[in-house]
């Protein structure tokens, strides 16, 4: 039997808004749920999705990538890839899953919402192959580590994250409960696909694709792969959401959702992708600095889209362009200093060797955090160890619920962002983070972070330990170096010939 | 007497601490409580120098021996730990 062409059946195949009789359209399509702001049912149906499909191209598409992945899975199982590999690709590895993977399954459910509350037909019906996609990513990356956890128990906490209260989960929950699990079906498709998916994690995942391949690491380049061309497909789901936004007068409350939308995105991609590209990435394998990754991924590519929308850039933009030169190594320094409360061991990756390209790549980077790096290699060199451990909990930002941290040493710029709201202080790592809560204080002002939960003694004892319990860390499971210190000799060696 | 948590902000470190100290305790103290978690772990140690104790953007120090309970600081107020000359 001949088949149509797609592109002369697809149109009308997919314009599926009738007129409900049974019930009002506001009941079928409630604003709260739709977040179409007031912009009528008709105004919508000029929503025209960039990228066509239909059901039964996207099976065969999607059954040659798993088939794919799972191959290059089972043809590298008895390879030594993962034994041989640097520790600190096996954190990377590690913190990856447990950070992503769950959070692929909440995707699911925004997709889901778009799928039914979407405005657009052409939204709803992307959305239905979004909301399969987000499901076999969650599967892949559950999958994937699985097969490591008898060689390594942290690779355990790939499923085991989200259903924990350790710090970094509770950050990812969070920005994702905001960005896309309490959104309407057009705020989803705004925050999630078009500021995260297409600002971030499409380019993150291109990016991890080309530094598996370079460590070595096939199987995880090939999954990778393998989930960055459905996330560049779906997250095509917003630029035509926002022209339908910007086209009805609403370009206002457009900008706000994307501008909060970044912002948010950005903390959890500073600390997730920064330490990994710049410390945890064995120095022969960098490629270019976060930095550089950023300015020329991110913030170039990000700032035609946004132009080219007919948006503005966020207010912040460049505050934001001038955390690339530091925020990443704060939260670097506080990753490693923590390191008994992660699921994965972090690098230093502050060997002489390293501190050079560090050097080149942020100048100056010696008289700031190198400074502290110093104390820390001092104590490590005498055999202090027990100097180089948490006693205490970092301040966490009520926003992101990372801890609020800057530049040490000679730039010394770390400063609490505050606000008094209804009788209780918020800290902020920044005046964007607290920008955002100021936007809709309602929304967070209920939420306790780490050390807002300590003192109210819901964790018990009130020491490390009990913050180590209250994070389910088990032992065996808990970060250390990821070199186990070996890198420390290169200093010993120094002294000594200095001596 | 009373437990009365503050925020260490402590110049040359890279992060905010939560810092129990007491009411009681003189601002002094509170500065050597805060130094602990800093000086000698990220922070080099000046031991010509002192540390005063201000509130974050104050251009004046607490007096050394004022007790905190003396004074308007508020739980989780943040506070900038400074080395000064002794």
């Amino acid at each position: 039997m001949a088949l149509l062409e797609r592109a002369e059946w697809y149109d009308i195949a997919r314009s599926t808004n009738w007129t409900a009789t049974y019930v009002s359209d506001a009941d079928l399509f409630p604003d709260v749920m739709t977040g179409a702001q007031g912009v009528p049912a008709e105004a919508w149906e000029v929503y025209d999705e960039p990228y066509k499909t239909s059901y039964p191209e996207y099976v065969a598409i999607q059954r040659e990538k798993d088939a794919g992945a799972y191959s290059v899975k089972a043809a590298l199982q008895r390879s030594r890839i993962f034994e041989d590999a640097d520790p600190g690709w096996r954190s990377i590895l590690k913190s990856h899953y447990g950070a992503i993977a769950l959070g692929e399954y909440a995707a699911m459910s925004a997709e889901a919402r778009m799928t039914r509350f979407g405005r657009a037909p052409g939204m709803r019906n992307m959305a239905t192959f979004g909301m399969m996609d987000e499901n076999r990513h969650a599967q892949l990356q559950l999958f994937f580590p699985h097969e490591y956890c008898p060689k390594d128990r942290q690779f355990d906490w790939g499923h085991k994250a989200y259903h924990t209260n350790e710090w970094a989960a509770i950050a990812a929950r969070h920005a994702f409960d905001d960005l896309f699990m309490a959104r309407s079906a057009t705020e989803i498709a705004v925050m999630l696909t078009f500021a995260f998916e297409t600002g971030f994690t499409n380019m993150q995942f291109l990016g991890l694709a080309a530094d598996a391949a370079e460590a070595g690491d096939y199987t995880f380049a090939s999954l990778i792969s393998s989930i960055q061309t459905d996330e560049s497909r779906h997250a095509q789901i917003g630029g035509p959401a926002l022209q339908v936004l910007i086209a009805n007068g609403r370009k206002a409350e457009a900008q706000k959702l994307v501008d909060i939308a970044i912002a948010r995105a950005w903390r959890i991609f500073c600390i997730l992708t920064g330490p990994s590209m710049d410390y945890n990435t064995p120095r022969e394998h960098r490629k270019q600095s976060f930095k550089e990754f950023m300015l020329e991924w991110i913030a170039g590519q990000f700032e035609r889209a946004l132009i080219d929308l007919g948006l503005d850039l966020p207010w912040y933009w460049e505050k934001m362009i001038a955390e690339f030169d530091y925020q990443h190594h704060a939260y670097q320094m506080g990753l490693w200093f923590w390191r008994p409360t992660l699921w994965w061991n972090p690098a230093a990756g502050v060997t002489p060797e390293c501190r050079e390209w560090l050097e080149e790549k942020y100048p100056g980077w010696n008289a700031t955090f190198g400074k502290a790096w110093d104390v820390i290699i001092d104590n490590l060199v005498q055999g202090k160890v027990e100097r180089t451990l948490p006693e205490t909990l970092p301040i966490v930002c009520n926003m992101s619920q990372i801890p609020i941290c800057a530049i040490p040493g000679y730039g010394w710029n770390v400063k609490d962002w505050p606000l008094e709201y209804e009788g209780r202080v918020y800290h902020f790592n920044s005046e964007i983070d607290r920008w955002v809560f100021e936007q809709e204080p309602e929304r967070y002002r209920g939420h306790m972070t780490l050390v807002d939960r300590f003192l109210a003694g819901h964790i018990l004892p009130p020491d490390l330990g009990g913050a180590l319990a209250y994070m389910s860390l088990q032992p065996g499971e808990m970060g250390d170096d990821a070199h186990g210190y070996a890198w420390v000799d290169a200093y010993r060696e120094l002294r000594r010939a200095a001596e | 007497m009373a437990l009365f948590p503050v925020i260490s902000n402590f110049q040359h470190d890279f992060v905010l601490l939560l810092l129990p100290v007491d009411t009681e305790n003189t601002m002094d103290e509170v500065a050597a409580a805060a130094a602990h978690h800093s000086v000698g772990t990220r922070v080099a140690p000046q031991p010509d120098k002192i540390v005063r104790v201000r509130r974050q953007g104050a251009g004046d120090f607490f007096p050394r021996d004022v007790r905190l309970g003396e004074t308007d600081v508020r739980p989780m107020e943040t506070l900038e730990f400074i080395f000064c000359d002794a």
